[in-house]
């Protein structure tokens, strides 16, 4: 067995093809007649536009638009008025056209390699790409074609490139596996677009497997089995059949609202660490962003991001959501999450300690930066603010105390803002949901952090295999805090989300629903099973299954009845 | 000659399709279209050199239209930087 990145969901079981890449070797060498080299040159540059504009159409029909706008970038690439005249500068020093375009691609390559950005990374396997197909023209290589393969294919390759992919007959290839390449490279996003089981980066592959070896891919996981037994071929049968119904299923609920049975409306929204996590929400379809962790920022460094860095990673993650909500969860340290620099005493009890808006209420300088960053943002889409750990109405008041001496400053300096900015919390310990009645006059909104909400009423840490039996969202008590939190806040008139694990769990919907929750906020590949769950359910049926639920007496009794009624 | 500032508002910057969209439209123009970024001078004409000058949002850069139809050429870079290249 293997393993490597999955990439594209579901099971392959085929036959393994492996496409060995051509040889593109060449000797440089000096040309006696450069002009005429140069004509070889553009006539090479001219022929690979056309491949690749037939390659652009096939793709548009396999794979859709997008993937075949990949290509018309290429074709803008290769005919790149700078790149094709710095080649040709090279060729009239008496360079071979060989070695002038690979030079100058070279140095592309080593400059798009070097980015940060992973995106841009990804450019050099662009050029990386059109560098080898000029090169095959040149040489006269053939290429390879797999659109003549058979049914129950299985691509082996070392990197999927789109040139390759433009060959795929969607019906006859059923899975992809390659020597390189993550979650966001050009083989992961061809091969999603093409719905086709993919595993990626599995070490050596191209070496290890051979021609016609039976395999099966697990995209979903990432496993890959050479040579399965008979009783490996039966499981991964079933989990295939499985899978296909289950996306057939879920495919239904792109694009729709978030509805139960009865048309009453929720709010669907998701869970983020980073900036680019947003582009996540719009491929999967969540409405917004309900938690936006903002850790990730001040991790892996030395020394505090500065105001500017803050302000344009938030303003990234808005302008990606164009108005969609973005709840913004201030820093959430301390507990089990240590940052080196912040210089946090170790404590004999740090979930009971120095944390999250503690720390940040003690260390203004540090919160200002991240408050005024936020608020700044709120220019560019619908941020909202939300203070994390929560205990008492003191802590909210401070916090928002900042916020309105920040949105004075502002307005001084001129500096757009949104003027009615949200402000709300995390209810998230058995303080903050006995207070809920208290806390709800003073804040815009609630999102109840279930992880540790659960945690701390249950007085137990999940980590700890002697007391993990206690945590249980589905626990008596946690489900009273849960209820008391969501009907403070619908008294008080204020939305109630929850962003913990909870929010996505089956048996919970039912009972969140009646109990009145407005927003659901889950992992981006959750939306669409969750938006399922949602529909199956009216108000009046959640409230039966409710009103039973809570009368139980032990999580045991609680977790056994929602499996009868899920 | 003719000059103007920007800044780049679009979340992605010059990423593929707004440096290969702008080029594209550059090139219409028989003047020469530079974008002047952290001292250097990038031929805006080309894609490529467009990514591999890094810019971001945020970013402040300089377009410069020297020649025939610069008035012109101005006009449609700004139109496509300010509206954030569509995205």
């Amino acid at each position: 067995m293997f393993k490597g990145t999955p990439v594209s969901e579901g099971i392959g079981i085929g036959k393994i093809l492996l496409l060995e890449e051509a040889k593109l070797e060449y000797t440089p060498h000096a040309v006696a007649d450069p002009a005429a080299e140069a004509e070889r040159f553009r006539a090479a540059i001219e022929e690979l536009t056309r491949e690749t504009r037939r390659d652009a159409a096939s793709l548009r029909e396999t794979a859709g638009e997008k993937e075949a706008l990949i290509m018309e970038g290429h074709i803008s690439l290769i005919n790149d008025p700078a790149l094709k005249g710095e080649t040709e500068n090279l060729i009239m020093g008496g360079q071979c056209a060989e070695a002038a375009y690979e030079s100058m691609c070279d140095m592309f390559i080593g400059i798009f390699s070097s980015m940060e950005d992973e995106m841009m990374r990804q450019r050099a396997a662009d050029v990386r790409d059109i560098k080898d197909g000029l090169l095959r023209i040149l040489l006269g290589v053939k290429e390879v074609k797999i659109s003549d393969a058979p049914k129950g294919t299985v691509i082996l390759t070392r990197e999927l490139t789109p040139s390759v992919t433009a060959g795929i007959k969607k019906g006859n290839i059923v899975g992809i596996i390659t020597e390189t390449g993550g979650k966001t490279s050009h083989s992961a996003i061809l091969a999603r677009a093409l719905e086709i089981p993919a595993v990626l980066s599995v070490p050596n592959a191209a070496s290890v497997f051979k021609n016609g070896q039976p395999v099966i891919v697990d995209g979903t996981t990432g496993i890959v089995i050479p040579d399965p037994s008979f009783d490996e071929l039966n499981e991964y049968t079933e989990k295939r059949a499985a899978f296909i119904k289950e996306k057939e299923e879920l495919g239904r609920f792109r694009g729709l609202r978030t509805v139960g049975a009865d048309g009453r409306e929720y709010e669907l929204v998701c869970n983020i660490g980073k900036p680019d996590d947003a582009n996540k929400v719009i491929e999967f379809d969540g409405e917004g962003v309900g938690l936006f962790r903002t850790e990730f920022l001040f991790m892996d460094r030395s020394s505090v991001p500065t105001e500017e860095e803050q302000f344009a990673a938030y303003q990234k993650a808005a302008l990606i959501l164009k108005g969609k909500p973005l709840i913004i969860r201030t820093l959430d340290i301390g507990g089990d999450k240590e940052i080196p620099y912040m210089g946090l005493e170790k404590e004999e009890n740090p979930f009971m300690g120095f944390r999250a808006i503690r720390y940040c209420l003690k260390n203004r300088e540090l919160f200002r930066k991240q408050l005024r960053a936020m608020i700044r943002a709120s220019a560019f889409g619908d941020i909202r603010i939300m203070f994390p750990l929560i205990t008492c109405a003191e802590e909210l008041r401070e916090g928002r105390a900042m916020v309105e001496d920040i949105k004075k400053e502002l307005t001084i300096l001129g500096i757009p803002f949104k003027k009615d900015i949200k402000v709300g919390i995390m209810v998230e310990t058995a303080a903050a949901a006995m207070l809920a009645d208290v806390l709800a006059k003073e804040a815009d909104f609630f999102s109840i952090g279930t992880n540790d909400l659960t945690g701390y009423t249950m007085s137990c840490d999940r980590g700890n295999s002697n007391v993990a039996y206690l945590y249980s969202a589905l626990q008596p008590a946690v489900l009273r805090m849960i209820e008391r939190t969501i009907r403070c806040g619908r008294e008080a008139g204020i939305p109630v989300g929850m962003c913990g694990e909870a929010a996505g769990n089956e048996k919970l919907i039912p009972l969140l629903m009646s109990f009145g929750l407005t927003e659901f906020s889950v992992s981006a590949p959750s939306v669409l099973r969750v938006r399922k769950c949602i529909s199956k359910w009216t108000k009046a049926h959640a409230d039966e299954v409710a009103a039973k639920a809570m009368s139980m007496t032990t999580e045991q009794e609680v977790s056994a009845y929602l499996a009868t009624v899920i | 000659m003719v000059q103007k500032h920007f800044t780049i508002k679009n979340a992605q910057g010059f990423h593929m399709r707004p440096a290969t969209n702008f080029a594209t439209a550059m090139a219409a123009y028989p003047c020469a279209v530079t974008i002047k970024f952290n001292g250097r001078d990038v031929n805006a004409k080309s894609p490529m050199f467009i990514m591999a000058a890094c810019i971001k949002v945020g970013s402040e850069i300089d377009v410069v239209c020297d020649g025939e139809g610069e008035n012109e050429a101005l006009a449609a870079a700004a139109a496509l930087i300010e509206s954030g290249f569509g995205e």
